[in-house]
């Protein structure tokens, strides 16, 4: 694809200005992208709608809930980037840790992976926040201008008094849950009681208000403008999914051989005698797609998965007493064989799924064990450059060292610290040193040795560092010691 | 405007992607600009220094942009 934009697209926005209206389905408007037909998605009831429906309230519950639960009397998850420090229920992760971080994003790259060739865009479908901040989104357009016809209605019809209280009133709800939502987003990098008490006092500083407003902006744009387009022309995983999928994943199906011919037909028709399928050509598939696509004409990219096609359809084939599943959840491979879910389940296990599988649960357990195995103490030596060794007033000879001590736990410790590489080392230092919990604290420690039991060179010590109060605990670092 | 997306829908991506790996692995206060520590809180470091690297993404992807237009038609009135 090249960057230049089509002079075909240039001629049709300027053959179509924007809001005239061009056909039933709405009208044409100026987009970001393309001369974007307005979707105008009608609502959905049913199986599928109601498991989005769960799957919203439970994310959103989860994303507004988490910042303002507490964990040791602190924020149980706070990114607190000012302080470099990750507090995730009972683990602080500190900038050392990194690599569990760098593990969890390739656990969710797999994950994601393997639930894409297993049930296609299930992602897409019912946990994407495009998703679910358009569902949030449209159910509020939907309580204020009313159905898919009253919207359809309202848009075309003079823009009066009742229009612009109505679109007010709209673009106010939306805004007032794009700020909260941004409220809820920088509550995870600031204690969000403390961002309240700001935004409160309206003494909020600069970085987080700007952060705020960037992110309610990104929600508002995204779920009340861009809709579908986010999925269609920005969303790199829709571009690439397809690299995931196989004749074995689940996608959204329209059985053709079931339902074509299509047609319209009364309820009590005999299908056999007017020689159609079960498809009556209601559009409603159509109405309800969230990206205006017609599923009958095959699997398209833009298909998110959102299974609001075959609630649809159901409620139209219970109507007409036909069989439901017109439209279904299926793969390539099932609706060829004209096989059932069980021969699906069986294809589940396929080399594919097993290679994702294998690799997840492997790093899963490596990560699992690292944090396990994770010492929650972490000393770092630092050997005083300004001299190497001294001799003190009665005949020793000192080497002086900077202890940097991270207790990576959230309880305070008492700790020792004890040397060994050389006969007869000493090691002065007030101890037992106290370390407050998920903090560092730097240590300046002697170490002596006498010249009649060490000869003169350099040796490999060894510090060690002890908890006194949990005898499994030791962290051993190197360093050098000198003796002149 | 279209093309104005493709700069900087990338670009965003690639930025926060460039922030994130290079703040995790440097402290933003043992930063020094022109030999001098920046005397800025971490927060405004790490702000400045997400839109810092989303320019030059942006920078680049215009770059690409223009390049791939071919010599022939560079330079022309409307690109």
């Amino acid at each position: 694809m090249d960057c230049r934009v089509k002079a075909g697209s240039a001629a049709a926005r300027a053959r179509k200005p924007a809001g005239t209206a061009v056909d039933a389905g709405g009208e044409t408007e100026t987009s970001l992208y393309e001369v974007r037909q307005k979707i105008y998605p009608r609502a959905v009831h049913g199986w599928f709608a109601r498991w989005r429906l769960v799957l919203v309230l439970a994310t959103q519950l989860i994303f507004y809930g988490l910042p303002w639960l507490t964990w040791n009397a602190r924020p149980a998850v706070l990114f607190d980037l000012a302080a470099r420090k990750f507090y995730i229920f009972g683990l602080v992760l500190w900038p050392q840790d990194f690599i569990f971080l760098t593990g969890l994003l390739v656990i969710s790259a797999l994950s994601l992976f393997l639930f894409t060739a297993v049930a296609g865009r299930l992602f897409c479908g019912y946990a994407c926040p495009q998703t679910v901040y358009t569902e949030i989104f449209m159910w509020i357009e939907h309580k204020v201008e009313g159905d898919r016809l009253q919207r359809m209605r309202l848009d075309r019809g003079p823009a009066g008094a009742a229009w612009f209280g109505r679109k007010t009133l709209k673009h106010g709800l939306w805004i007032a849950i794009a700020l909260w939502t941004g409220f809820t987003f920088v509550g995870y990098f600031t204690p969000i009681r403390v961002l309240a008490s700001e935004v409160a006092a309206w003494s909020l500083g600069p970085w987080e208000t700007f952060w705020i407003l960037f992110y309610s902006f990104a929600t508002y744009g995204n779920a009340g403008w861009m809709r579908e387009q986010v999925c269609k022309y920005m969303c790199p995983y829709a571009r690439f999914q397809s690299a995931m999928f196989d004749r074995d994943t689940l996608t959204i199906t329209y059985d053709a051989q079931r339902g074509e011919p299509r047609g319209a037909r009364s309820r009590s028709a005999d299908r056999a005698r007017l020689g159609v399928g079960d498809c009556v050509d209601c559009g409603i598939c159509v109405q309800v797609c969230p990206t205006g696509i017609d599923i009958r004409k095959g699997l398209q990219y833009e298909c998110i998965g959102c299974a609001a096609c075959i609630d649809g359809c159901n409620q139209v084939m219970d109507k007409m007493g036909y069989g439901r599943g017109l439209i279904r959840y299926s793969t390539q491979n099932a609706v060829a064989a004209k096989q059932d879910a069980r021969y699906m389940w069986r294809r589940v296990l396929r080399l594919r799924t097993l290679i994702y599988g294998a690799l997840l649960l492997g790093i899963v357990a490596a990560l699992l064990g690292a944090l396990y195995l994770r010492t929650p103490l972490k000393v770092d030596v630092i050997r005083d450059r300004a001299a190497l060794a001294r001799e003190t007033r009665d005949g020793m000879i000192e080497n002086v060292y900077r202890l940097q001590i991270m207790n990576t736990s959230e309880h305070a410790r008492r700790l020792t610290i004890g040397a060994s590489g050389a006969p007869g080392l000493q090691v002065i230092a007030a101890q037992p040193v106290a370390v407050a919990g998920a903090t560092t604290r730097m240590v300046t420690v002697t170490v002596r040795a006498n010249p009649a039991d060490v000869k003169r060179g350099s040796y490999d010590i060894r510090f060690h560092v002890a908890d006194l109060d949990d005898a499994g605990l030791r962290v051993d670092e190197k360093s050098r010691f000198f003796m002149r | 405007m279209k093309r104005a997306m493709w700069i900087l829908w990338p670009s965003f991506l690639v930025g926060g992607m460039a922030e994130g790996i290079f703040f995790s692995m440097l402290d933003p206060s043992d930063l020094n600009l022109f030999g001098q520590p920046l005397e800025l809180s971490r927060n405004a470091i790490y702000t400045i220094g997400f839109f810092l690297f989303w320019a030059l993404g942006a920078l680049s992807s215009a770059l690409t942009c223009w390049l791939q237009q071919g010599a022939n038609t560079a330079g022309a009135a409307d690109g």
